[in-house]
């Protein structure tokens, strides 16, 4: 059976609860397509599908037009009304996010595999659709914003769209490498304790 | 407003496939550069190498010669 919510111009977290209030009624095959009108509506729904355990798809139609679909794997269990823990109404968009990078590669071990491994994350930092606001970088980690580093490319990018690049001037002043610095600006130690108190998210490779 | 275009992703069965890959492109001045393997891409490395649509030919024929060794070719969609 497809039973359809239209949760367009609803506030958070009524789209979540008129899905879940669908979903406890339904049984297993059964298809439950919600209609919003905000990203945050849907990675909300998101998050109740993997709750139930069920398959979730979602579909942007225009500016502010989504539809979820959500598949019923296994019997309701009704709960009430009682919104789920899971439910963030603050849009992930506006989370002050900051990446920490201290090293030129990604954890211990092979060092050809670690400069892979970093090379890939910070290439993924450059895919994420909301990008990160500040990329913090010290000790051997500022290697990688100075001339000749693998990732100078994909670290502009970042510049390029708002995120701030920024560098240890200690760690540069130590391994002489102020001259060299290719992206982004010189921090001292209070910016970078700052940065990160100020943070709502810290990323670490 | 960043926009997604459409890319070349190369997939490989091994990561010494692709580090091998990489050295080769570059050797031979082929376009491009490794990435973590998008999402909606399987293969058994999750490194890749990602070029421009346009390369399409010259990768098939580069993995035709043995050039390099490789599991698919992919068109996916990414950040530029």
């Amino acid at each position: 059976m497809e039973k359809r919510v239209d949760a367009m111009g609803m506030t958070c977290p009524k789209p979540v609860i008129l899905a879940k209030k669908e979903m406890d009624k339904s049984q297993p095959g059964d298809v439950v397509i919600v209609q919003v009108d905000n990203e945050v509506a849907t990675e909300n729904l998101r998050k109740l599908a993997n709750s139930q355990e069920a398959d979730y798809e979602m579909k942007k139609l225009g500016d502010k037009h989504y539809e979820v679909k959500i598949t019923v794997k296994k019997e309701g269990t009704s709960q009430g009304e009682k919104e789920p823990e899971y439910i963030s109404c603050v849009p992930q968009g506006q989370k002050n996010t900051v990446v920490v990078i201290s090293s030129d590669k990604m954890g211990e071990g092979d060092p050809e595999l670690g400069e892979i491994l970093i090379k890939g994350f910070i290439y993924s930092l450059t895919q994420l659709e909301k990008l990160p606001d500040t990329v913090l970088f010290y000790n051997k980690g500022a290697f990688l914003t100075c001339e000749g580093s693998p990732v100078l490319e994909d670290l502009k990018t970042l510049e390029k769209e708002g995120t701030k690049i920024c560098t240890c001037g200690t760690c540069l002043d130590f391994y002489k490498m102020k001259e060299k610095l290719a992206v982004g600006t010189i921090v001292n130690m209070y910016v970078i304790v700052e940065t990160q108190s100020k943070a709502d998210l810290i990323i670490k490779p | 407003m960043r926009e997604k275009k459409e890319k070349l992703v190369v997939s490989f069965l091994t990561t010494t496939q692709a580090m091998a890959a990489e050295k080769y492109c570059q050797k031979n001045q082929i376009p491009g550069r490794i990435i973590p393997l998008p999402s909606e891409i399987s293969a058994e490395c999750g490194i890749a190498w990602c070029t421009e649509p346009e390369e399409e030919e010259r990768i098939r024929q580069v993995i035709n010669d043995g050039g390099i060794q490789a599991k698919g070719i992919h068109r996916v969609y990414l950040y530029q």
